[in-house]
């Protein structure tokens, strides 16, 4: 008797657990079952991830409830993260197979579309999917190894954000396009001085600029043709020794401050804070940056080099499916509203960069804010500039975010004063052609 | 009759396995399996979202011979287990003296020094940690009262390390629950006995306490071993998330898990893991094998 009591509790456990294995195994799938033969309407559940601050949740979780409206039989379920957590996130769930059907994706798509993780939405086009209104290069843009993978979800130029009360008080003429690297290392300089203890001419962009850098020399990061890096030891030292000068002679943010307050956190950036007189950013983030800070920001171009500013009006980022997505079709149909549906302009704005269809585009224009005006302004600038002075748009060189830690951890290297600039660098490029050299 | 025993013992033992039977399958399931997984990856380059490709010991063989960013990470790891677990276990310890001298409301103040130990290993001490530390944190606002400008702790990467040895000491509250329950135990007719002989209170604590606590002691160490060489919410939070500035907080789970998932080389990962769990066995074992000649267990095993 007792033996079958004992049998029969066992019995209940293992029941017990395998049903909640099996209901947790199954969570992704609800929506996928809902949408099975048992129930009559043909209900599609999709799961759709961005990276971002609380204020463009906001603002897409608001798109995606009025395409809820639109497509009543497709329910979307948000989730985001903030950027420096957003791709571990990506790619844990990739490797589980849990990732969401639809995500986003910056530079890196091409890390994700050599992995074979990302859905072919060509079956789609003109479907579901209507380019027509779409820039030629924002398609070419999507399209790797002859699949289209990759729908911009707007576009964006970085340039040099610059606090106009900082430059008042300093007495220091604003600058204009065209000006110089030499120019902008005496403007910093003489902007630290003015105003003294705690006010700095600008951030350390040895990392985020160095690309720009290399293309205003012919040169870049890495040539994707071939696989390989594609500049000299010497110009990274010219690089890193043109920083370090700036910083000896005090025209920027030290490295302790750089680390505390990053300049790409708009949350902490001295920039905000009215501290720092001028930061590369993004042009998409113009707007984030003015609203948290009451002094009148402008933007100018990036200083320019032999062969121009290097600076591309290029995708910002971009929506992409998941290869293993049950519901192509619903994917599809949600990248179309993204970049085709007047409301879904309206509610996004420029928060993702500027629409990368032309009737999207001419629709914010048209009741665009004093701040966007500036944003539009600026990228219409860039779009001329490089119609003169044309470079090739960019992707990030696979293995990007180890490249990143490496040229990052040189920089403080140097500013912490642990290594010489020339040991620093050489350190820097032998460990970014081991990076770049290891195939995946 | 003795059939009769032996199928009894035979049906307890079976009833013993079948209740045991939840804890086998996870142990198989969720311990053993993954952790068989993960040798064989160790041994493949695996970029998480493709199948794995068979390299034999080539990740071993990276990590020690060109793998600057491992030895790295290690040093930074030793360095945090060797300050942070002497000083926790000595701050425990006084501490625990201290309650001991029988204060009144003990309960309150065992439970309440006991709380960081539940809280520390959490994200929002982390960032509490962040904030205390700030280059306008807490920390340099109190010293701004003496006319001391503090250095920004947190991005520096000289001071970084320290606060996160501070946060860590500051969880001492469950090693000095287990040493407080240890002094309890020491028979008090010990001290009589030495205080009639006249041994002062310094004497009687190296002489009595210490050795009588030593197999507390001993546990702490292990424990706090283990989990030292295991550190990764302070680094990941408190610093960069990237081991920044300059690898300082680059604590070798933290490198394990950037090589794994943001540098899509989980195999690596997986090599650097077995090579973590390698290094904690081999402390572990020394702590063991010294142990017969300081732990005194008072029960006749030690004094050989």
């Amino acid at each position: 008797m007792r033996r079958h009591l004992g049998v029969g509790m066992m019995a209940l456990l293992l029941a017990g657990t395998t049903a909640c294995s099996g209901g947790s195994g199954n969570k992704e799938n609800a929506g996928a079952a809902g949408g099975g033969p048992e129930t009559s309407v043909d209900q599609v559940e999709l799961r759709i991830m961005w990276w971002g601050d609380q204020k463009r949740a906001d603002r897409t979780n608001e798109a995606l409830r009025k395409f809820e409206e639109k497509h009543p039989h497709i329910k979307v379920i948000g989730e985001f993260a903030p950027s420096s957590g957003y791709f571990d996130k990506l790619n844990t769930q990739l490797a589980s197979g849990t990732a969401p059907d639809v995500f986003f994706l910056g530079g890196n798509v091409i890390d994700y579309s050599e992995k074979g993780v990302l859905l072919d939405l060509q079956p789609y086009v003109d479907k579901e999917l209507k380019l027509a209104d779409m820039d030629k290069a924002m398609v070419e843009y999507g399209t790797l190894d002859g699949k289209l993978v990759h729908i911009s979800a707007g576009a964006n130029a970085r340039g040099m954000a610059i606090n106009t009360e900082l430059f008042k008080k300093a007495g220091v003429p604003v600058p204009a396009d065209g000006w110089t690297w030499e120019e902008y290392s005496r403007i910093s300089q003489e902007i630290s001085k003015k105003l003294g203890k705690g006010y700095y001419g600008t951030y350390n962009f040895t990392v985020e600029g160095m690309d720009i850098y290399l293309k205003q020399r012919g040169k870049q990061l890495y040539d994707m043709g071939q696989g390989k890096l594609s500049f000299e030891e010497q110009d990274a030292v010219d690089w890193f020794n043109y920083w370090n000068d700036m910083y000896k002679k005090g025209g920027i943010v030290t490295p302790d401050l750089q680390v505390s307050n990053p300049p790409g956190d708009t949350s902490k950036s001295l920039l905000v804070t009215g501290k720092v007189a001028m930061s590369l950013i993004p042009s998409n983030q113009f707007t984030a940056h003015q609203n948290l800070i009451q002094d009148t920001l402008t933007m100018v171009q990036v200083p320019r080099g032999p062969k121009g500013t290097g600076v591309v009006f290029e995708s910002s980022q971009g929506l992409s499916g998941y290869a293993k997505t049950e519901h192509p079709k619903e994917v599809a149909t949600l990248m179309n509203y993204w970049v085709n549906d007047p409301d879904a302009a309206r509610i996004l704005g420029s928060d993702r960069g500027v629409p990368v269809t032309s009737k999207m585009r001419e629709l914010l224009m048209l009741d665009a804010s004093a701040q966007e005006q500036i944003v539009y302004d600026y990228t219409n600038r860039v779009s001329e500039a490089t119609l003169k002075e044309p470079f090739a748009v960019s992707y990030n060189p696979p293995n990007f975010t180890e490249f990143s830690k490496l040229a990052e951890t040189a920089v403080q290297e140097i500013g912490f004063g642990q290594k010489s600039v020339e040991q620093g660098v050489a350190d820097f490029y032998n460990g970014a052609l081991q990076i770049f050299g290891s195939t995946p | 009759m003795k059939m009769a025993h032996r199928s009894a013992f035979r049906h307890g033992g079976g009833t013993a396995y079948l209740f045991l039977l939840p804890w086998l399958i996870g142990f198989f399931g969720l311990t053993l399996g993954p952790m068989l997984g993960s040798l064989y990856l160790s041994l493949t380059k695996y970029n998480l979202l493709n199948a794995p490709r068979w390299l034999g010991l080539a990740n071993y063989r990276q990590i020690f011979t060109a793998d600057d960013y491992f030895y790295r990470s290690l040093a930074v790891t030793f360095k945090y287990v060797l300050f942070s677990v002497p000083l926790k276990m000595i701050f425990a310890l006084l501490v625990a003296l201290a309650l001991n001298k029988g204060i009144r409301l003990l309960g309150i103040y065992r439970t309440v020094y006991y709380i960081p130990s539940l809280l520390g290993g959490s994200v929002a001490i982390a960032i509490v940690w962040r904030q205390i530390f700030a280059g306008d944190g807490l920390v340099n606002h109190f010293l701004g009262l003496f006319g001391i400008e503090g250095p920004a702790w947190i991005s520096h990467p000289s001071y970084i390390l320290s606060t996160i040895v501070t946060l860590s000491v500051w969880q001492f509250g469950s090693a000095m629950v287990i040493f407080l329950a240890g002094i309890k135990q020491i028979p008090a007719d010990l001290y009589e006995a030495s205080q009639v002989d006249g041994a002062n209170k310094l004497r009687q604590f190296f002489k009595i306490t210490l050795p009588m606590l030593s197999p507390v002691i001993f546990f702490n160490l292990v424990m706090g071993i283990i989990n030292s060489f295991q550190v990764f919410t302070p680094g990941y939070v408190i610093g960069d998330g990237r081991g920044g500035p300059v690898n300082s907080t680059l604590f070798y789970t933290l490198y394990l898990y950037l090589k794994g998932f943001s540098f899509f080389d989980m195999g690596y990962a997986a090599a650097l893991a077995w090579i973590m769990l390698i290094i904690i066995g081999g402390f572990t074992s020394i702590v063991f094998v010294t142990s017969k000649f300081w732990v005194f267990y008072g029960d006749g095993r030690e004094g050989k």
